[in-house]
């Protein structure tokens, strides 16, 4: 009842010449039917009646022929006769009275530059000068865009990406330049899975991660416009096809990538092998050269004897050991002339079992083992006693002699025993086993092994003076 | 003394219904948003600038007609009332067409936004000769082409205070 007495109203009021207008049409309804409102006003019954169906719907395009505007309208109905109808739009142009619209086939337009682009405007379906319909308009809030065109899809491998860029004549309009432009793709084969994105500039990025591989895909885009303009969506542009590219497989790697991976692999693991086989060797003394050690390398000089000899610069291990003095020369002098009234009997013998066994000591050096005289002199000299070999050990060195020839005890080297006998050691019995030659002593370094040599107290500077020489020259 | 209350009762409130219409203004703004403007009559007025930017060989000198209206406070609505009817009388010169569809656009657009309520009888402008009667002895003198340069000098002032006047209007609506 409400809605019948506005109409009621409405109807009353019309102006000359029109049987009803319509208020303003809601901005969002396209098609606003007028003779509905005199089909509310009447009963079902009364419909034969009635008057066609005289709906309308328009929109516009700003700027489509340099400062020219298009303005298109058709009925709603196709089939109205629409033999002896036109279109007229007054109100809202920079020219006073209205302007008509011409008709092509069913549809109706009007293209000028004469739209004041405000306020409303109003259009009216008329039949010759009679107005059967009228319809308020605002041309900017009508506007239908021009359809974008030259889609591209372009492939970036480095980026594993897809850029999809469009053109829009509006981009060189002066009215409706804000756009909203959708970009709508789907794959081929799924007709109806078109996936949609909105954007106001005319490029667009898609991940290739988010298409299926090796596919076909087909994409397009339309526009509307946005703040002070307002209307419809535009046409469709032409669509672009692209094939996305293969997937590539996990392990997939070039071939040369892979040829270079391979061949540096082995390289490095030949690199470790050979590292680890010569270490020992050959880089370990170069690149941390070990320092001589010269009580290491003495004692690896003086072999153990199998029994009981200790061979040590330690003065704790010879604390049994008397320690005398001894004059060096006199020594010498004593103890040749202590040899040869002593042992000439067992000399004899010697000789014979050597001679005979004709044995040699197999590593005995061809040449004599020397002792300087120098060795002999100084405050403190080692001597053991004979019954102390066990905790001396044999001293030394005039014994060049090795462990087998001290055994045997047959053949011995001829060796000068420079040794050592002083008068404190008048109960030392010495059993050189071997006859004993006044003969020098020469340190052979060939016989680094087999010799042994007395560390001779004072002399120690010049014994360790020797022992590096000895050792620079090996 | 009866006779004085009479004429202060009877007299003076008539008198004071009678000049309220003619100090309040009689246009309404309606674009006070500024969309309107921004996307219709700016674009119109940025290409009569462009039009128009080589040729500015014009005097500093204001015309008269700026001095009788200005866009003072609360006297916007009428000066832009005042100026687009202005504007019109440059539509029937000999002017290039797309300068004047501009010109329409500007003169109508702001006609049509201020939405004056009372209809003026539009008074007989009075023509660009006489706008500035104190050049009316020397236009006589110039030749008709700087006639001409005059009218456009003026023309572009009177766009430059219209556009003025419009940027006044919206940052005060922006400000509030």
């Amino acid at each position: 009842m409400h809605r019948m007495k506005n109409y009621t109203h409405f109807f009353m009021s019309a102006p000359k010449g029109c049987r009803f207008t319509h208020v303003t049409a809601p901005l969002k309804r396209e098609h606003v039917s007028a003779s509905l409102t005199a089909a509310r006003l009447f009963s079902p019954g009364d419909l034969e009646d009635a008057e066609p169906d005289y709906s309308f719907s328009c929109y516009s395009q700003l700027e489509v022929n340099g400062s020219q505007h298009l303005l298109r309208c058709a009925f709603d109905d196709p089939d109205v006769n629409s033999t002896h109808l036109g279109f007229e739009i007054c109100d809202g142009l920079l020219v006073a009275g209205c302007l008509n619209f011409i008709k092509l086939q069913e549809i109706y337009f009007i293209e000028t530059n004469k739209f004041l682009l405000i306020g409303d405007s109003k259009i009216c379906v008329k039949l010759g000068q009679r107005i059967l319909t009228c319809r308020k308009m605002n041309i900017v809030h009508i506007v239908k865009p021009e359809a974008p065109f030259d889609v591209r899809v372009i492939y970036r491998e480095e980026a594993n990406d897809f850029v999809v860029t469009f053109n829009t004549s509006h981009l060189q309009k002066k009215y409706v330049k804000n756009l909203i432009h959708e970009v709508a793709y789907h794959q081929e084969k799924n007709e109806h899975d078109w996936m949609h994105v909105n954007l106001s500039s005319t490029k667009l990025t898609l991940l290739q991660r988010k298409l299926q591989p090796d596919a076909m895909y087909e994409i397009k885009v339309r526009s509307i416009p946005t703040d002070y303009y307002k209307g419809f969506w535009s046409e469709w542009s032409p669509s672009f096809h692209f094939r996305t590219p293969e997937a590539k497989g996990p392990g997939k790697m070039e071939p040369v990538l892979l040829i270079i991976s391979i061949l540096s692999f082995f390289s490095v693991a030949v690199m470790v092998i050979l590292a680890g086989v010569l270490w020992k060797k050959r880089i370990k003394p170069i690149v941390w050269p070990s320092l001589p050690d010269h009580k290491k390398t003495l004692e690896q000089l003086c072999k153990k004897p199998k029994k009981n000899l200790t061979v040590s610069f330690n003065p704790e291990s010879f604390l049994d050991c008397q320690i005398h003095k001894v004059d060096g020369i006199q020594a010498r002098d004593e103890v040749e002339s202590f040899l040869q009234d002593t042992f000439p009997a067992q000399l004899e013998e010697s000789e014979k079992q050597r001679l005979g066994g004709g044995v040699q000591c197999p590593n005995w050096p061809s040449k004599h083992a020397v002792i300087t005289p120098k060795t002999f002199r100084g405050d403190a000299s080692l001597r053991c006693l004979a019954g102390n070999v066990s905790v001396c050990g044999t001293p030394v060195l005039p014994s060049s002699r090795s462990p087998e020839c001290r055994e045997g005890g047959k053949n011995g080297p001829h060796v000068y025993q420079g040794l050592l006998l002083g008068p404190g050691t008048t109960n030392a019995t010495l059993h050189p086993p071997f006859p004993f030659q006044s003969e020098i002593l020469t340190l052979n370094p060939a016989a680094q092994g087999q010799l042994l040599l007395t560390p001779l107290g004072s002399n120690q500077e010049e014994a360790y003076v020797t022992m590096s020489s000895f050792y620079q020259n090996q | 003394m009866f006779h004085v209350s009479f004429r202060y009762i009877f007299g003076i409130p008539p008198l004071i219904l009678v000049l309220l219409p003619v100090a309040s203004s009689d246009c309404e703004i309606e674009g006070k948003s500024g969309e309107e403007y921004q996307h219709v009559i700016m674009v119109s007025l940025n290409d009569l600038d462009r039009i128009r930017e080589n040729d500015s060989n014009c005097l500093n000198n204001e015309p008269n007609f700026f001095k009788k209206h200005s866009c003072d406070d609360d006297k916007e609505a009428t000066f832009l009332k005042t100026a687009a009817r202005k504007l019109k009388q440059f539509l029937k010169m000999n002017i290039h067409e797309e300068f004047k569809l501009h010109l329409s656009i500007v003169s109508q657009g702001t006609l049509k936004l201020l939405n004056c309520t009372r209809k003026d009888k539009e008074k007989k402008q009075p023509s660009l000769g006489e706008v500035q009667p104190t050049k009316n002895l020397e236009e006589k003198k110039s030749s008709k082409g700087q006639k001409k340069q005059d009218e456009m000098c003026f023309l572009m002032i009177l766009l430059e205070k219209i556009k003025t006047c419009w940027n006044k209007i919206l940052s005060g609506t922006k400000e509030h």
